[in-house]
C-alpha cells in the first residue's frame, strides 16, 4: 500500500515500503517532455536531460558521476514525449545521498555551454543510428505520421531542433518545467515512509513553481497506408488503431483483449502467424494509453515473400476476434496478465515507476489488488462492447522495406 | 539481509538439482540448464541446438504443440528459452501456488517428440530470426568476429547457423544431437524464489529419474588467439563499428572477478574509461567493454559505434586504452565495486536473476555462491590481483574487426 504525501510546495511524494529487499528504487517525473518543445526546438528536452548530468551545484560533471558511482547508485535522466523523467536504483543505505544528488540536478544544474556539443552530438547520432534498426524505426515513423501534432514528435528528437537548441533555449526550458507543481516522486523499497517525506522534504526545500501543462490532443487521422522503401533483409509492418485511453470505462477490457491478441506465447497473433504459418519470427499487439488517448499498435517483420500473407493472416486475426472469445481464452489471457503483474512488479524500479506513472496519468495510485479485480472482472461481453467501439478496421498502416503491401478492401475506415 | 541457502543434490542418472528457497519472494522461477550450444555442434549441424531450444515448445509424447502454449498461459508462466555456445537454457517464472505444475510440465519439455510437421513449420520461423538479425548490424559484426577470431576453434561457432546450415537440418540429424546432448548428467535443474525444497526433490526424481544415463561430454582444448585485421561491409548501413578483442579468463579462471571489475572500469556506461573519452565527448554513440568467458577459454573485449568522421579518432582511443589496460586509480576500483555490488544485490532480488546466476555458477564451476560469497569475492580484488590478472593473459595480442557502410 503506498502512501502519499504532498509536500509544501506541490511536489508529490508517494512512498511504498518493501521489507524483505535491500534495494529501493524512485522515479522523479516532472513536467514537460517533447511535446512541449518549442516548435522549432524539437528534442531540446532531450539535451537538457542530459546536460543536468554534467554537473549540478558545486559538484562538476565527473564529480557528479563519481558520486553516484561511488555509492553504486545507478542513475537515469531522460525526456520522454510526456515528462522527464529522472530514476534512481539503489542499496536503501544510500537514499539520503541519492536524493541530494537528484535535487541537486533539478535544482542548480550547471548546464555548462561547453558541453552542448558533445550532447548534440550524442543525440544526432542516435538519430542516425535508427536507420540501422528498422523495427524500432517502423515504429517512430508510424508515430511521425499517425499521430496529430504535436504527440507525433519523435521521442529521439529531430535533426533540426537539436542543431538549433542553443543553451539559452535550454535555461529557459529548465526554468519553465524543473518545478514541483504538478511533479511527483515515487519511492519503493526497503524505506520507511516516513523518513523518505522527511528527506524529500529537506532536499527539495526552496524550490516552488508549477510545470506546464499538456498541449490539446486532436484525435486520429483516418485509416491511412505509409509506405517507406528500405534494403532490409525483412519487411517491417506496423499496424496502429485507436483504443481506450487511461482511465476510460473499457480499459482493462483493452487490456484483456491485447492478451487475448498477444499475450505469451498463447496469444492469437502469435498462434495463427507464426505457430500455423511460421510467417515470422517477431509479432506482438501492445495497447498503450495516456490520459489523453489509447492506441493498440501491432508489430511484424518479416522477408518480402512472405509479407503479404503475413498482413492478411494479422487483420484475419484482428477482424475475426469479436464474437469468438471463449471462456477459457479469456481466462488464459486474465491469469497470464496478472502473474506478470505480480512477477514483474517485485523489483523495487518496476513497484516506483507503475505508482509514478498511475499517479502522472490519474491523480492516484491502484494498489495490485485493485488491478487484479478489475482484470478479472472483465467480461467476454465487454470485450464485444469495446470492439464495438474500437474497429480494428479503422487502422493505418506502414510497411518499411523493399516492397509495398494491399491493405484489403474492407479497411475503408469509418 | 534473510539468511537465504544454496540447497543441491544429485538423482541417480546424474542429473544435478539446485535450489536457493526464499518464502519471501511473491514468486518461483524454475530452470533447466544444459550444457550444450553452438560449440557442440558439427559443421553440417550448424544452427542445430537453436533450432532443438524451440522445438522444446512444440510437443512431448503427451503434449501436442498446442497443448503446451496454452498450458503455459493457463498457468500464467512467464517462460523462455536462449542458446549461447556454451548453454542452452529454458526456464521460467510463476507465481508459487502453480510452482509444481510448471515444474511437471516443464520437465516434460525436455524430452520432445520433435514431430515432423512441427519441425518443418519451425524451421521458417527460424529462417526468419536469421534473416531479422542480419538487419541489426551490432549482431552481424560480432557473429562474423567470434568466428574469425577463433579461427575454426568451436568457441567460435555461429549460434543462428546459416540459411544453408539449417535448411539441410533434418529431424534425424536432431534426435541424434539430442541423444548425444540432452543426458542427464549434462543437465542442471534449478529453483528459487518462493517453493519448497524437499518437494522440488521429490518431484524431480518421479519426473526425471527415470531419463537416460550417459556421459556427454565436450571439447575444451584451450584457444592462442592470433592478432587479425578484418573489415565487413554491409549495405545501407549509417554507423560504423569496431571490436577489439584479447584473450581473457575462461569459467573456469580464478582471475574471472578481476576481469569483470576491470570491464565496469574500462568500459561502463557511466564513468568508466571509455565513457569518458568517447560518449561524453559525443564522438561515439555507444562504447562498451566486456569479458566473454567460455569453457577452456575467453576473451576480453572492447567495442563502439560512431560516425564515419570520427572513425579513426574512436579507433585510436580504443588502441590505446587496450595497450593501457592498467591506467586506473585505486578510486575507480571503489566505484566499480560499488557499481557491481548494487547490481548483483538488485538482480537477486529478483528469482528469475538469482536462478540464472545459481544455475550458471553451478553448470560451470559446481560452486554454489551465495549473493553474500559473490560479494565478498568482489569486495576482496585489489588493485594487485588486476594487475595479476592482466599479466597473466598478456593482453598484447589484440584483434581489430570494424563493420563499415559499403562503400
Amino acid at each position: 500500500m503506498a502512501i502519499i504525501e504532498k509536500l509544501a510546495n506541490d511536489l508529490v511524494v508517494i512512498v511504498e515500503e518493501i521489507d524483505h529487499l535491500e534495494s529501493v528504487a524512485y522515479n522523479l517525473f516532472l513536467r514537460g517532455g517533447v511535446v512541449n518543445d518549442p516548435e522549432e526546438r524539437v528534442g531540446a528536452s532531450l539535451v537538457l536531460a542530459e546536460l543536468i548530468g554534467r554537473g549540478a551545484g558545486e559538484l562538476d560533471s565527473r564529480a557528479l558521476s563519481d558520486a553516484f558511482d561511488a555509492r553504486g547508485i545507478s542513475h537515469q535522466e531522460a525526456s520522454s514525449l510526456n515528462r522527464y523523467v529522472l530514476r534512481c536504483s539503489l542499496l536503501s543505505d544510500y537514499l539520503s545521498d541519492a536524493l541530494e544528488l537528484t535535487a541537486k540536478m533539478v535544482k542548480q544544474p550547471r548546464l555548462p555551454q561547453e558541453e552542448l556539443a558533445s550532447i548534440k552530438s550524442l543525440l544526432i547520432q542516435d538519430i542516425e543510428a535508427l536507420k540501422d534498426n528498422p523495427s524500432r524505426r517502423a515504429l517512430v515513423e508510424l508515430a511521425k505520421l499517425y499521430f496529430p501534432v504535436p504527440f507525433n514528435r519523435p521521442v529521439i528528437g529531430e535533426l533540426e531542433g537539436i542543431n538549433a537548441t542553443s543553451l539559452k533555449d535550454i535555461v529557459a526550458l529548465k526554468e519553465q518545467c524543473f518545478l514541483p507543481g504538478g511533479a511527483v516522486l515515487s519511492v519503493a523499497g526497503k524505506v520507511k515512509a516516513s523518513r523518505v517525506i522527511k528527506e524529500a522534504g529537506k532536499v527539495f526545500t526552496g524550490w516552488s513553481g508549477e510545470g506546464p501543462g499538456i498541449p490539446d490532443f486532436k484525435g486520429f487521422p483516418k485509416p491511412q497506408a505509409y509506405h517507406i522503401d528500405s534494403n532490409s533483409a525483412q519487411l517491417q509492418i506496423a499496424l496502429i488503431y485507436p483504443s481506450a485511453k487511461f482511465g476510460d470505462h473499457d480499459y482493462y477490457a483493452a487490456k484483456v483483449l491485447n492478451g487475448i491478441l498477444s499475450g505469451g506465447m498463447f496469444g492469437r497473433l502469435f498462434i495463427e502467424v507464426r505457430e500455423k504459418k511460421g510467417l515470422c519470427y517477431s509479432i506482438y499487439s501492445r495497447h498503450g494509453s495516456t490520459a489523453e488517448y489509447g492506441t493498440v499498435t501491432v508489430y511484424a517483420g518479416t522477408t518480402p515473400e512472405r509479407a503479404q500473407e503475413t498482413l492478411d493472416t494479422i487483420i484475419e486475426v484482428l477482424t475475426g476476434i469479436k464474437g469468438t472469445i471463449s471462456d477459457e481464452e479469456l481466462e488464459r489471457a486474465k491469469a497470464n496478465i496478472v502473474s506478470a503483474l505480480v512477477i514483474g512488479e517485485e523489483s523495487t524500479g518496476a513497484r516506483a515507476a507503475s505508482n509514478a506513472s498511475d499517479w502522472w496519468t490519474s491523480g492516484r495510485v491502484r494498489t495490485l489488488d485493485e488491478i487484479k479485480e478489475k482484470i478479472f472482472n472483465v467480461t467476454i461481453e465487454d470485450i464485444n462492447r469495446h470492439l464495438e467501439a474500437y474497429s480494428p478496421l479503422n487502422c493505418s498502416i506502414l510497411t518499411l522495406g523493399s516492397r509495398r503491401l494491399e491493405l484489403p478492401v474492407d479497411n475503408k475506415g469509418e | 539481509m534473510t539468511e537465504i541457502t544454496v540447497k543441491t543434490d544429485v538423482l541417480e542418472n546424474g542429473l544435478r538439482l539446485l535450489g536457493e528457497p526464499n518464502p519471501a519472494s511473491k514468486s518461483a522461477s524454475i530452470g533447466f540448464f544444459v550444457k550444450t550450444g553452438a560449440r557442440d555442434e558439427d559443421p553440417q549441424e550448424s544452427g542445430i541446438s537453436h533450432f532443438l531450444e524451440h522445438m522444446m515448445f512444440k510437443g512431448t509424447e503427451k503434449r501436442s504443440a498446442m497443448d503446451i502454449t496454452l498450458e503455459l498461459g493457463t498457468l500464467g508462466v512467464q517462460a523462455n528459452a536462449y542458446t549461447s555456445e556454451e548453454s542452452t537454457v529454458f526456464y521460467g517464472a510463476v507465481i508459487p501456488e502453480y510452482f509444481q505444475k510448471f515444474q511437471e510440465l516443464l520437465s516434460d519439455m525436455l524430452r520432445p517428440a520433435l514431430v515432423q510437421e512441427e519441425f518443418d513449420m519451425e524451421k521458417k520461423v527460424i529462417l526468419e530470426e536469421i534473416a531479422l538479425y542480419q538487419d541489426r548490424p551490432h549482431f552481424y559484426l560480432f557473429e562474423n568476429a567470434l568466428r574469425d577470431y577463433y579461427g575454426g576453434h568451436p568457441a567460435g561457432n555461429s549460434v543462428l547457423g546459416t540459411v544453408e546450415s539449417v535448411s539441410g537440418i533434418t529431424r534425424e540429424m536432431m534426435v541424434n544431437y539430442f541423444k548425444r546432448r540432452y543426458l542427464p548428467s549434462n543437465i542442471i535443474l534449478c529453483a528459487s524464489g518462493n517453493f519448497d525444497w524437499q518437494r522440488f526433490k521429490e518431484d524431480s526424481q518421479k519426473l526425471c529419474g527415470s531419463w537416460e544415463k550417459g556421459q556427454a561430454g565436450r571439447d575444451v582444448t584451450g584457444f592462442k588467439p592470433s592478432s587479425i585485421q578484418k573489415v565487413y561491409y554491409k549495405e545501407g548501413l549509417s554507423r560504423c563499428h569496431v571490436l577489439l578483442m584479447t584473450a581473457g579468463p575462461s569459467v573456469s579462471d580464478d582471475e574471472r572477478y578481476a576481469f569483470t571489475l576491470l570491464s565496469v572500469i574500462t568500459g561502463d556506461s557511466s564513468g568508466s574509461r571509455l565513457y569518458w573519452q568517447l560518449i561524453d565527448s559525443g564522438i561515439a554513440d555507444g562504447a562498451g567493454a566486456d569479458n566473454d568467458e567460455r569453457e577452456g577459454t575467453g576473451c576480453f573485449m572492447l567495442y563502439a559505434s560512431t560516425g564515419g568522421e570520427n572513425l579513426d579518432k574512436v579507433s585510436e582511443v580504443l588502441r590505446k586504452i587496450a595497450a593501457t589496460p592498467l591506467e586506473f586509480s585505486e578510486d575507480d576500483l571503489n566505484r566499480a565495486k560499488a557499481k557491481l555490488i548494487s547490481r548483483i544485490v538488485k538482480s537477486g532480488e529478483l528469482p528469475l536473476g538469482r536462478l540464472m546466476a545459481l544455475g550458471n555458477e553451478w553448470l560451470y564451476r559446481q560452486k554454489k555462491h551465495s549473493l553474500k560469497e559473490t560479494i565478498e569475492r568482489i569486495k576482496a580484488v585489489s588493485q594487485r590481483d588486476i594487475q595479476a590478472a592482466v599479466e597473466k593473459f598478456g593482453l598484447n595480442t589484440w584483434s581489430e574487426f570494424r563493420l563499415l557502410p559499403e562503400e
